[in-house]
C-alpha cells in the first residue's frame, strides 16, 4: 500500500476517499434536513469531512475545491464553537447541498481526466454572505466569541490542519520523532509512507514539517531536522512500533506518550517536555526553535480555517446528539474495477455453459460406458462451480441505500421547489441488488419519486382542504420476495384520477368507443399511464407533466426483465411496485420440452411436477381447462397451444404438469416432458425481436441449442 | 462504418426466387452454413428464430418470407448471411450465395418507380447494379430489417431521447 507510493494511486484514493466523504455528508444532511438544526455529532462530521477534503485537496492542489471546503468549513467552525442560535436551517442545507454538489462536480471531471475547473467565487460569497448573516443575526454570540478568538491566538497552528481529538477515554496520545539517515534521498517521500501508514490507525494525525507533499525542499528539512508527529490513536506504543521502525531510511524512532492537553498545544509545546528528555538531540532542540519562530508568525490574526478547535468538555453533555446506532464493525475492502467484475462474470457464464456441454455430451451417451468415476469428478465439478457462481453473485451485490439516498435528495430538491412540505421515508434499504440492476432502476426511480411529490402529493391548501395534515409523505420500501425485488414508491397525495385518466385516453382513442368506461379495471386503467405522450396534468413543469417518463419507466424496466405495478386509493395516495429479478446473470432453471422447443422456467417459481389423468380434467363451456389435483383446482395453461406451437402433445397422460406459484396465485403449466434442472445463464433475446409475452429471455443448453425461459408472471397471467 | 479502400463499391450477391439481390459489404460481417433455428412463438413470420452463433444469440429473417415470395425448403446448400447494421445483429437466410462482386458508382440506378409496382419487393431495393449483362437488386438493409416497424421504433426512440433530455 504506502510501497506503492505514486500519484496516480494518490489521485484514485483521493477522489475515492472523497466521494465516499461527499456521500456520507449528503446522508447526513438529507438525514437531518427536517430537524430545526444540525444536531453536534452531525455539526462534527460535516466539519470533519470538509476539514479532510480541504486538506487533501491542497495537497492534491485543487483550489477551488480547496477554498470552498475551507468555506464551508468556516461556517461550520462558527456554528460548532458558537452554538448560534436561530440559524436558518433550510439555507444552511442547501448550502452543504450546494458545496456538496459543487465538489463532486469537480471530482467527476478529474476522474474524467479534464480539468477541475469549475468556478468557486460565487459559491464562495454565497457563503460568505451567510456565514456573515448568522454571525449578525446572533448578536449575543459575538461577544461570546471574543474569548475564544483569544484561545485561536494562543493555539499553535498556523499552516496547521488540526483537528480536534475526539473525546475518547481509551485514547492515547504520541509524540514521534522520526531521524532519517542524510544520505536517503526524497526523505519527504519516506516521511510520507509513514504518515499514509499511521492514518490507518490515528483518531487524529498532524506532522512537521507539514508540506511534505508539495515541496520537494521538506526533504532537507527532515533531514536536517527530523520529521515530527503528533498522533491520537487507540493502539499502545508496541503496535506503533511496529508500524514505524528503524531500517534502511529511518535512523532513529522516538516515540512518546504524552497527554491531550500537550497534543492540544501542537509542536510548540514540545519544548518543555525536550529540556527533561536526556536523549534530546540538537535536531530537536532546533526544532523547539523551529516551534518558537511559528509560534511568532501566530501573533498575527489567524486566518479562517487555521483553528485549533477545543473539544468539548467531558461533562458538558451532548444533548442534541441523538442516539445512533453503532457502526458495524469494520470489514476489509478493497475496490475492483467493475468491468473486471463484469469479464469475471461472463467468464463463469462461459464456464456453466461448457460444464453443461462436457456433462451432458453426446458421447457418453454410448451405452455400455463405465461412467463411475467420471460421474463422481464431474460432481465435484458441479460443486464447486456452483460455489463460484454463488461468490460472484455475492460480490455484485449492493445495498440498494446509496440509491434511495439520492432519491432523498430528489425529494428535497423538488419539494422545495414546489413548494411543498414533505417527508420522506425508507424502509428496507439494505436490501441487496445486483449491481446491474441497480444501474438499471436509478433513472426509473428518479422519475416515479419525482412523480410522487409532483404529481402525487397535493398543494398545501388541498391538503387541508382535504383534512390530511399539512405534511406530504413519501415511502420508499423495498423488499425481496420469491426472487424477486419489490421497489416500492408510496405517496399519500390524491392518488390517481380514473375519471381523468380515462377521459385522456378516450381522447386519445385508446378505448374502444363502444365499451363504457365500466369495463376497464382499475389495473388496466392505471397502465394508461404508461404510454407514451400520456399525462394527466394540464401544465407541465420543470418535473413532470410532459408525457414522457412513465414510458420510459416502464420501457428501463422491461430492459431488465422487470415490471411496474400500480396500485391507488382516491384520496390516500397511490404505490407504484417496481418488480425486478433479483439477479440478470445465471439462474436455476428447469427445461422443459413442448414440440421441438426448448423452454427453461425459474426452479423458485415450481412447485410440483404432476402426471394426471384425464378424468382429473374440468373443462367449463367457456373453454376453460383446469385440473383437479388432490382436491384442488389449477387453471391449465397448455404451452403448445398458447405459442400456437407444432408437433406438441395434447393427450394429458402423455404429457406433464409443472404447477406454478407465481405472486400467491397457482397454476398449471401443460408441458410434453421435463428435460432436467440446471443452470442457466440468462440473455436477452435480441432486441430486434419484438417482446413476446410470457418470455424473459433465452439461453444456450449444454448441446448448443437454445431454449426460451419463460417469464413465470407473464405466463400465468 | 469506416469505409475501407478494399471495400469500397464491393457487394455480396445472393439469390432469392428469380433474382439476385446485392448487400453492400461493409454490411456482412460472415456467411455462415444452414444452421439449426430455435423458433420464437408469436413474432412475425419472415423472423424465423434464434441462432446460436458461437455463444452469441442472434435473430434470423428468411429473405423469401421478408420479400413475400413462396418459402422455400432450407437443404444444405442455405447458407446464412450475418450482417451487422447499426449494431443490430441479424441472420439473412438466403437459397444460395453467388459471389462477391464490384459495382461501380457510374454502373449504380436508382431503382425504377413506374407506377405503383410491386411495391412489396420493390421498398427493399434502393438501387440497381449492372455486372455485365446481368443486373443486381441492391438492397437497403434499413429498410429489409425494419420497414414498416421503423416508424414505430423512430417514434420510440425520439421519445427515449426527449425523456433522457428533459433531465
Amino acid at each position: 500500500m504506502a510501497e506503492d507510493f505514486n500519484t496516480d494511486d494518490m489521485l484514485g484514493m483521493y477522489l475515492f476517499e472523497n466521494s465516499q466523504l461527499l456521500e456520507n455528508l449528503q446522508e447526513i444532511v438529507l438525514d437531518q434536513k427536517d430537524e430545526e438544526y444540525f444536531d453536534e455529532d452531525s455539526i462534527n462530521e460535516i466539519f470533519r469531512a470538509m476539514h479532510t477534503i480541504k486538506g487533501s485537496s491542497a495537497i492534491m492542489m485543487f483550489d477551488d475545491i480547496t477554498k470552498v471546503a475551507h468555506k464551508l468549513e468556516d461556517v461550520f467552525y462558527y456554528l460548532r464553537e458558537s452554538h448560534p442560535q436561530n440559524v436558518p436551517h433550510v439555507e444552511l442545507v442547501t448550502h452543504v447541498l450546494d458545496v456538496a454538489d459543487f465538489i463532486s462536480g469537480e471530482l467527476d471531471k478529474i476522474q474524467d481526466g479534464e480539468e477541475a475547473d469549475g468556478d468557486s467565487s460565487q459559491l464562495i460569497e454565497k457563503l460568505d454572505k451567510f456565514l456573515a448573516k448568522i454571525k449578525g443575526e446572533n448578536g449575543v454570540d459575538t461577544t461570546e466569541e471574543k474569548p475564544k478568538a483569544e484561545v485561536k491566538k494562543e493555539a499553535p497552528a498556523a499552516q496547521q490542519f488540526y483537528i480536534a481529538p475526539m473525546a475518547s477515554a481509551s485514547s492515547h496520545f504520541y509524540r514521534i520523532y522520526l531521524e532519517y539517515y542524510p544520505e536517503i534521498e526524497l526523505a519527504n517521500v519516506h516521511a510520507y509512507k509513514i504518515v499514509y501508514a499511521l492514518k490507518e490507525i490515528a483518531e487524529d494525525l498532524m506532522y512537521s514539517p507539514e508540506d511534505i507533499i508539495t515541496d520537494e525542499s521538506s526533504a532537507q528539512r527532515i533531514i536536517d531536522d527530523g520529521f515530527k508527529i503528533l498522533l491520537q490513536s487507540q493502539s499502545t506504543e508496541e503496535e506503533l512500533r511496529t508500524i514505524i521502525k528503524p531500517g534502511y531510511d529511518i535512523k532513529k524512532v522516538d516515540i512518546y506518550e504524552c497527554t491531550a492537553a500537550e497534543f492540544q498545544q501542537g509542536f510548540d509545546g514540545i519544548g518543555s517536555e525536550i529540556r527533561i528528555d536526556l536523549n534530546s538531540s540538537v535536531e530537536e532542540i532546533e526544532a523547539k526553535a523551529e516551534a518558537k519562530i511559528q509560534k511568532e508568525q501566530e501573533t498575527k490574526a489567524p486566518a479562517p480555517g487555521d483553528f485549533v478547535i477545543q473539544s468539548k468538555a467531558p461533562g458538558q453533555s451532548k444533548k442534541l446528539a441523538k442516539d445512533k446506532p453503532r457502526k458495524a464493525e469494520k470489514a476489509t475492502f478493497i475496490s475492483v474495477d467493475i468491468s473486471k467484475m463484469d469479464m469475471l462474470m461472463d467468464l463463469i457464464g462461459e464456464l456453466v455453459i461448457s460444464e453443461s456441454v462436457v456433462l451432458q455430451n453426446p458421447d457418453l451417451k454410448v451405452p455400455g460406458l463405465k461412467l463411475d468415476n467420471f460421474n463422481k469428478a464431474a460432481a465435484q465439478m458441479s460443486k464447486i462451480s456452483t460455489d463460484l457462481q454463488n461468490v460472484i453473485m455475492s460480490m455484485r451485490m449492493v445495498p440498494l441505500t446509496n440509491t434511495f439516498q439520492k432519491m432523498n435528495r430528489i425529494v428535497f430538491d423538488v419539494s422545495r421547489k414546489l413548494g411543498k412540505d414533505i417527508e420522506f421515508e425508507m424502509i428496507g434499504e439494505t436490501t441487496e441488488v445486483d449491481k446491474n440492476i441497480i444501474e438499471h432502476i436509478s433513472d426509473p426511480l428518479m422519475h416515479l419519486v419525482r412523480n410522487s411529490v409532483d404529481h402525487g402529493i397535493e398543494t398545501k391548501e388541498e391538503r387541508l382542504a382535504a383534512g390530511k395534515s399539512e405534511k406530504g409523505k413519501v415511502t420508499l420500501s423495498a423488499k425481496t420476495e420469491s426472487g424477486k425485488v419489490w421497489i416500492g414508491v408510496q405517496d399519500d397525495g390524491a392518488g390517481l384520477d380514473r375519471v381523468k385518466i380515462l377521459a385522456k385516453a378516450r381522447k386519445n382513442g385508446l378505448l374502444d368507443p363502444t365499451k363504457p368506461d365500466s369495463v376497464y379495471s382499475d389495473k388496466e386503467v392505471y397502465q394508461f399511464i404508461t404510454l407514451p405522450g400520456f399525462s394527466t396534468n394540464e401544465t407541465v413543469t420543470e418535473y413532470s407533466g410532459r408525457g414522457v417518463g412513465m414510458d420510459v419507466v416502464v420501457s428501463n424496466l422491461q430492459q431488465i426483465g422487470g415490471t411496474l405495478e400500480i396500485e391507488s386509493t382516491p384520496g390516500e395516495g397511490s404505490i407504484m411496485y417496481l418488480k425486478i429479478p433479483l439477479t440478470l446473470a445465471i439462474i436455476d432453471g428447469i427445461v422443459m420440452k413442448v414440440g421441438n422447443q426448448n423452454f427453461v422456467i425459474e426452479t423458485g417459481v415450481v412447485k410440483e411436477f404432476v402426471s394426471v389423468t384425464e378424468d382429473m380434467m374440468i373443462h367449463d363451456p367457456s373453454g376453460v381447462e383446469s385440473v383437479m389435483i388432490r382436491g384442488e383446482c389449477y387453471p391449465v395453461r397448455r404451452l403448445g397451444d398458447w405459442y400456437h406451437l407444432s408437433g406438441y402433445k395434447t393427450n394429458v397422460e402423455e404429457g406433464m404438469m409443472v404447477i406454478l406459484e407465481v405472486e400467491g396465485r397457482q397454476i398449471c403449466l401443460f408441458v410434453d416432458n421435463l428435460i432436467g434442472k440446471q443452470e442457466i445463464v440468462v440473455k436477452p433475446i435480441p432486441s430486434y425481436v419484438k417482446k413476446v409475452r410470457g418470455l424473459s429471455g433465452c439461453t444456450q443448453l449444454g448441446d448448443g441449442s437454445i431454449a426460451l425461459i419463460l417469464d413465470p408472471g407473464g405466463v400465468s397471467e | 462504418m469506416v469505409e475501407h479502400d478494399t471495400q469500397k463499391d464491393k457487394y455480396v450477391t445472393f439469390k432469392s426466387g428469380n433474382e439476385y439481390f446485392g448487400l453492400k459489404i461493409e454490411y456482412v460481417n460472415e456467411i455462415i452454413v444452414f444452421q439449426e433455428i430455435t423458433e420464437i412463438p408469436e413474432s412475425e413470420d419472415y423472423i424465423k428464430g434464434l441462432i446460436n452463433l458461437r455463444g452469441k444469440i442472434i435473430p434470423v429473417i428468411d429473405v423469401r418470407i421478408r420479400f413475400k415470395q413462396e418459402p422455400f425448403e432450407y437443404n444444405d446448400r442455405t447458407c446464412i448471411i450475418v450482417i451487422n447494421f447499426r449494431d443490430t445483429v441479424v441472420g439473412l437466410i438466403v437459397e444460395k450465395i453467388a459471389e462477391v462482386v464490384e459495382i461501380q458508382e457510374e454502373n449504380i440506378l436508382p431503382s425504377p418507380t413506374i407506377g405503383k409496382a410491386d411495391k412489396s419487393q420493390n421498398k427493399y431495393v434502393y438501387a440497381i447494379g449492372k455486372v455485365g449483362d446481368a443486373v443486381k437488386l441492391l438492397l437497403d438493409p434499413d429498410r429489409l430489417l425494419n420497414d414498416e416497424d421503423l416508424a414505430v421504433i423512430n417514434q420510440v426512440e425520439t421519445e427515449e431521447e426527449n425523456g433522457e433530455g428533459e433531465e
